[in-house]
Order: C-alpha cells, then sequence, then structure tokens
C-alpha cells in the first residue's frame, strides 16, 4: 500500500514536536546560573534544625537576553555520586524526566537576574547522605532551560553532609522492649501450665 | 473400602465424622468446631500472621532505605537473611511436633519470634536490619506445625485440602502484607501525623500484636489431637511419648523425603524468590510506578487463596481414582509446566503479556505446593513432623539458592535471571521420577506383589518397640491409607495372616 508524501512530511514534523516536548536532557542545558549555598566542604548539619541559605543570580558574562525564556527557579537538595553508590533510587539519568538525582524541593521562586536569597530548614524526612544544592531554570511550559549548582561539573568540590532524624522516640523503644519482655515471659508461663497440667 | 466410623473405643463424640484415629473425614470451611475445623482456623490464621511480619518490610523499603541509610546490597542481602533462618527453623519445628505436638511447638516460636518484630521499630542501621529481618523469617517455620497438625486432625481423603488451605491461607499473608503495611504507615504519617521515618516504625506494631495474640489464641483455644493434648495422652498411655534419635534417624533414611525437600524449593522456593523481586522487575522494567508495581507483587501473593488449596484438593480428587500414583503424576505434571511459564515469563517484552504470564505463573506454582504436601503425610507416619520440616526447609533453600544464584549482584538480568530459574525448576523437578513406594507404586512402575500398607509404616519401629504397644497409631494409619491405592487397588491383598511384616526402606 502507498503512503502518500504528505503523511510522511507531516508525521515527520510531529515527530519532531514530539521529540522537543519529549523530554529536555540535562547535557543539552547551560550553567548560566551562579548558585551558593551556606554550607562548606564536608559540614555535617542536623535535619529538622539546621538551615541552608541559597544565593543565585544570573551569570552576566553570558549574552544578554539568555535568560529572557526563564520564568521559574527551582532550588533542589540533590545527591552526590558517593550517596548514589550502590542505590538505583537515586540514579543520575541524563533524561530529566526519570533522573532521580534531585528528588527534594527546597524552594521554587519567580525568576530575577540578582538578589535571591532564601533560608530553609532542612526538613525532618531529608535521609542522611552528601548533598550538593541546584537550581533549575524552567520556563513557561515548565521545562528546564538553564541549571546552575554549587558542586563543579563531577559533583565531587563543596559537598556537605545532612545528618537525619532517627525517627525513634524514647516511648517507641520502651514499648517494644516491654512487648518482646511480655512475649518471653508469657511463653515461660505457657511452659509452666503446661508442666502443671502433666503433674495433675 | 470401609472406613471405620468412631463406633469403637472413646464415648467421645465429634462434631464431623471420624476415622479410626478419629481424624475427621470431612473438611468444613465455615465451621469452627473443636478440635479439628478450629485447629484449621488457629493454624492458618496464626501462618497469616507470620507471613506478614517477615515480609512486612518489603512494601516499606523507599522509607526504610532512607532512614537506615541501606543499599542496594544491604536490601538484597536482609532479602535472603529473611528467608535463610527458617530452613533449620523448619527441620527443628518438624522434630518439636513430632515431640512436643504442634500447639505447643508453634505458640513457643510464635512468640519467641515475636520479639523480633517489635524490636525492628528501633532498627538503627543495616546490620540491626538484617538481624530483624533473619530472626523475624524464623516464625515461618510455623508452616510445619501447620501442615503437621492437619495431618494430625484430618483424614487421608481429605489431608490434601486440609493442608493446602492451610498453607496457602497462610502464604496469603506475603501478598495482603504488601496492602496491609502501606496503608496502616499512611494512615500514621497523614492521619497521626507523625513524621515518615516514625510513621514505618509504629506500623510495625500492627503485625507484631497480630502475631502475639495468635501465639495465644494457639494454646489456649488449640488441642494436638482429636483426643487431647500430647501432655495428657501421654500422662494415660494412650500416646507414647517417642525418642528424639529414632523419629530423625527413620526421617533422614528416608530419600523419598529428601526428594521431596528438593523439589519442594523449586515451587515454594521460587514462590519466596518471586515475592522478593518481583515488585521491583516490573518498576524497572516496565516503568510502572511504585504503587502499580505493589499491587502486581501483591496479586502475586494473593493468587494463594485458591491455587495453592486448589492443588490440595486437586490431589485428593486424583487420589480418589487414582491413588499415590495419581497424587505423583499430577505434582510432576504441574511444576513443569510452572516451569515452563517462569521460564516463559523472563522472555515477555510487554506489560500486560507479562502480568497475565506472571499471574499464570503463581497458579501452577502455588497448586504444586499443595500438590507436595499431599504425598508428604504418607512418607513417614512416625517421622511426619521431621519429613515435613525437612520438606519445608528444603523450600526455604530453594529460596536462597535462587536468590543467590539468579539475583544477586549484576551476572544476569533480572528477565534473565527469571528464565534460568525456569529451567533450573524444570530440570529438578525431574526427580520425582525416582519416588517409589513399594505398596503403591511410583510414576512409572506399579505396586510391587503383596507388599501392604502396614509392611511399609510399621517398617519405623523396631520389634521390641512393637512388642510394647508403641505402633499402634501406624497401625490404624495405615488402615487408613489404604485408600491411596486408588480404585484399581482394592482388589489387592490384605494384611490379615501376617504376623512378622518384612522391613522396607
Amino acid at each position: 500500500m502507498e503512503v502518500p508524501a504528505s503523511f510522511v512530511v507531516v508525521s515527520l514534523l510531529l515527530s519532531c514536536f514530539v521529540g522537543t516536548s519529549y523530554g529536555v536532557y540535562f547535557s543539552s542545558l547551560n550553567k548560566t546560573l551562579i548558585v551558593t549555598a551556606t554550607p562548606k566542604q564536608g559540614q555535617v548539619l542536623k535535619a529538622g534544625e539546621d538551615k541552608i541559605t541559597v544565593t543565585w543570580r544570573f551569570n552576566k558574562t553570558y549574552p544578554a537576553g539568555t535568560d529572557s525564556s526563564y520564568k521559574t527557579i527551582k532550588i533542589k537538595l540533590c545527591y552526590a555520586p558517593v550517596s548514589q553508590k550502590d542505590r538505583s533510587w537515586r540514579k543520575t539519568v541524563d533524561l530529566l524526566k526519570k533522573d532521580k538525582t534531585c528528588p527534594h524541593k527546597i524552594v521554587a521562586r519567580p525568576y530575577a537576574a540578582s538578589n535571591n536569597t532564601f533560608t530553609w530548614t532542612i526538613e525532618r524526612d531529608i535521609p542522611s547522605a552528601v548533598y550538593f544544592v541546584r537550581a533549575f531554570a524552567v520556563n513557561a511550559e515548565d521545562q528546564q532551560v538553564a541549571y546552575g549548582q554549587t558542586t563543579d561539573a563531577h559533583k565531587s568540590t563543596n559537598l556537605f553532609e545532612v545528618q537525619a532524624i532517627t525517627g525513634r522516640h524514647v516511648s517507641l523503644d520502651v514499648a517494644s522492649i516491654c512487648f518482646s519482655a511480655f512475649s518471653i515471659v508469657s511463653l515461660a508461663g505457657f511452659f509452666y501450665m503446661e508442666k502443671r497440667k502433666g503433674k495433675k | 473400602m470401609e472406613i471405620s466410623q468412631n463406633t469403637n473405643t472413646t464415648d467421645r463424640k465429634f462434631a464431623l465424622p471420624v476415622d479410626s484415629e478419629h481424624k475427621s473425614t470431612e473438611f468444613r470451611l465455615f465451621s469452627i468446631a473443636s478440635p479439628h475445623m478450629r485447629a484449621f482456623h488457629l493454624s492458618w490464621i496464626s501462618f497469616f500472621s507470620c507471613f506478614v511480619s517477615t515480609f512486612a518490610a518489603p512494601p516499606l523499603l523507599p522509607i526504610i532505605r532512607d532512614n537506615l541509610n541501606l543499599t542496594a546490597t544491604d536490601i538484597g542481602n536482609a532479602g535472603i537473611a529473611a528467608v535463610s533462618g527458617a530452613v533449620f527453623a523448619r527441620v527443628a519445628m518438624g522434630t518439636a511436633c513430632d515431640l512436643f505436638g504442634p500447639r505447643l511447638a508453634s505458640s513457643s516460636l510464635i512468640l519467641l519470634t515475636a520479639p523480633a518484630v517489635f524490636l525492628s521499630l528501633i532498627a538503627n542501621s543495616p546490620a540491626a536490619f538484617l538481624m530483624v529481618r533473619f530472626f523475624t523469617g524464623f516464625s515461618l517455620a510455623t508452616f510445619v506445625s501447620t501442615q503437621f497438625w492437619m495431618s494430625s486432625m484430618f483424614s487421608p481423603n481429605v489431608v490434601g485440602t486440609a493442608n493446602g488451605l492451610s498453607g496457602g491461607w497462610g502464604n496469603l499473608g506475603g501478598g495482603a502484607t504488601q496492602l496491609i503495611m502501606p496503608l496502616v504507615y499512611s494512615l500514621i504519617h497523614t492521619n497521626i501525623g507523625s513524621t515518615k521515618f516514625t510513621a514505618w516504625r509504629v506500623a510495625f506494631f500492627i503485625p507484631a500484636f497480630f502475631q502475639m495474640l495468635s501465639a495465644y489464641a494457639i494454646f489456649f483455644l488449640g488441642q494436638d489431637m482429636p483426643d487431647g493434648n500430647y501432655v495428657r495422652l501421654e500422662k494415660s498411655g494412650e500416646k507414647h511419648k517417642d525418642s528424639f534419635s529414632q523419629v530423625f534417624y527413620h526421617a533422614i533414611t528416608n530419600y523419598r523425603g529428601w526428594i521431596l525437600a528438593l523439589t519442594y524449593g523449586y515451587c515454594f522456593g521460587v514462590e519466596l524468590t518471586i515475592d522478593n523481586i518481583i515488585a521491583q522487575y516490573f518498576y524497572d522494567r516496565f516503568n510502572v510506578n511504585l504503587h502499580t508495581a505493589g499491587i502486581i507483587a501483591a496479586s502475586f501473593g494473593l493468587a494463594n487463596l485458591f491455587s495453592r488449596p486448589g492443588g490440595g484438593i486437586l490431589s485428593d480428587v486424583v487420589a480418589k481414582r487414582f491413588g499415590m500414583r495419581g497424587r505423583l503424576w499430577t505434582l510432576w505434571i504441574v511444576q513443569m509446566i510452572g516451569g515452563l511459564l517462569c521460564l516463559l515469563l523472563g522472555k515477555i517484552g510487554s506489560l500486560s503479556g507479562s502480568v497475565a504470564v506472571m499471574l499464570v505463573f503463581s497458579v501452577f506454582v502455588q497448586a504444586a505446593c499443595g500438590l507436595t504436601f499431599g504425598v508428604v503425610p504418607f512418607i513417614s507416619r512416625r517421622s511426619l513432623g521431621v519429613i515435613s520440616g525437612m520438606t519445608g526447609g528444603g523450600g526455604n533453600v530453594g529460596a536462597v539458592l535462587t536468590q543467590v544464584i539468579f539475583f544477586r549482584g549484576s551476572r544476569y538480568s533480572t528477565e534473565d535471571g527469571i528464565s534460568l530459574m525456569g529451567v533450573m525448576i524444570m530440570c529438578c523437578t525431574l526427580v520425582i521420577l525416582l519416588i517409589y513406594f513399594p505398596q503403591w507404586g511410583g510414576l512409572f512402575c506399579g505396586p510391587r506383589k503383596g507388599v501392604t500398607e502396614e509392611d511399609y509404616y510399621l517398617s519405623e519401629w523396631t520389634t521390641a518397640e512393637k512388642e510394647q504397644g508403641f505402633h499402634k497409631m501406624s497401625l490404624k494409619f495405615s488402615e487408613n491409607s489404604r485408600r491411596e491405592r486408588g480404585k484399581k487397588g482394592e482388589s489387592v491383598p490384605l494384611p490379615s495372616d501376617k504376623e512378622t511384616p518384612s522391613t522396607f526402606v
């Protein structure tokens, strides 16, 4: 069966659109934002208590107008490679839709070229790991168009650590130990009762 | 073939019709009459609770792995630990049932492992996580007490059904927990407002309490045998307190126990392995989200509602016409098909195809488990517990082996691992060809002429023991197992004139 030429052309065009709206690749983004955060290299912060102050601005060495499509800035907390090792649920994938490097949102703000700052108290459900901070600039279609991060391209400098809460409480500890002991004691009780039945 | 009703000795009245050992010859699911049906309900509910506890961690792993800083290796090792503890615990449980009775043996084990579930709440490191999963996994040995108890309460004509239903509905816990634990967790996290890392800990109280309460129920409401508990029967002399070494010896020298231990590793063992890996498989290969992967994983375990009992019922139905040979043939065919479906599962590239094959595969592999325990009660009467324990333990060995060979590290992709596991299932199932009962036959050979059930079961006792009358239970059992000859075997000679039966291995 012959496929009409027009159909082929239309489908080719459509596939191009599909290609662009299908997903953004991290390697296609430019590092046009300069991001800094208060934790120093190797500093250990406590979840639920300590704060991180993030500042970001547009890197003026890029041509003017590069940032015309930037609508919102999304700041995220990202895993460093050492915390991704042997943990495929934190894997870095170039296609940003599937990327799991930066699951923790810090803040989202409308874009402004300079004078941006935000202080964030590390939330209590952040796990213990080594992190850096990354900012994504997204356009009106909610697609990433640029980024900036506190570390270098190899994600090896300026990394900091977060120590998570344990989730344990004294009341839980006491309850679990008491009930465990109770199980063993009642077992001893059972044996005693059986022995007595045997003697009767 | 006549079944003797309880017209003889005791003045005991039972709610269900019974045979000469007072085992029920009928299975009434919706009754809780003591002692038979009550034992059934107590055993499947307590076994269910042990499964819920043992597999309570997997559905909550996305939160636990962040809280305890686990790596993929830690998670894999904990999964293997969870099923390896029960390997020896099941054999030990078999022995304990033979010596102390299923009521005390199972309630003791459940209470001994409940602390492991309670202490999961305070786990704070990968090592602690491994330990609690390891010790909690010991509770899966209650499988043996379940099967032993059913074999003590139900007559050969319904024992496959009883074993299949109690085993299957217990295994259901492995599927139910994938739905229960996330639900409890979200209730605590969202409605009560605890943080994630506290909510999962509190959620573990549910399986822990459930387990503890089922142990109490067994102790206070259950009874070892239709006529009473071991302790009372031994005192009155109705039951002889057997010697551990003899019981153990007769179990390990019976080659049929070893064969079924191997093949059970490739139906039940495979089921446990799939419980551990299937959610991740669907999540990674077909990119479904975690919730969907969890539901698919749950449906594999939930098929146990009817598939394992179906295997047990099928075993009994086939035995009516074809006796033990029918039971063995059906087991061999069903488990072979299970292996073939496993091979196929790894090869299918579409999501809907995979789910469909997985569901059919679950039915066959679980039915094979039910069919296996349609044969186990007949391998030995004296050492029923240890044989059940060996077979059950073999199941867990299969789970450890398949996970270590095919699903650890990155030697094989998960789909290749699944297909290769299917090949291994088919190869290991071939040994069923070697099982031979002199009084009933095997897959390809008929029974030996002139050999009776008494010859087989009484060969487990020495002449001295027989003189003291210790073998009475085996005598009654031999009579009741006559129906395993099937319809054709009705004309085979009965042991009316024999005095000293020959010894058989």
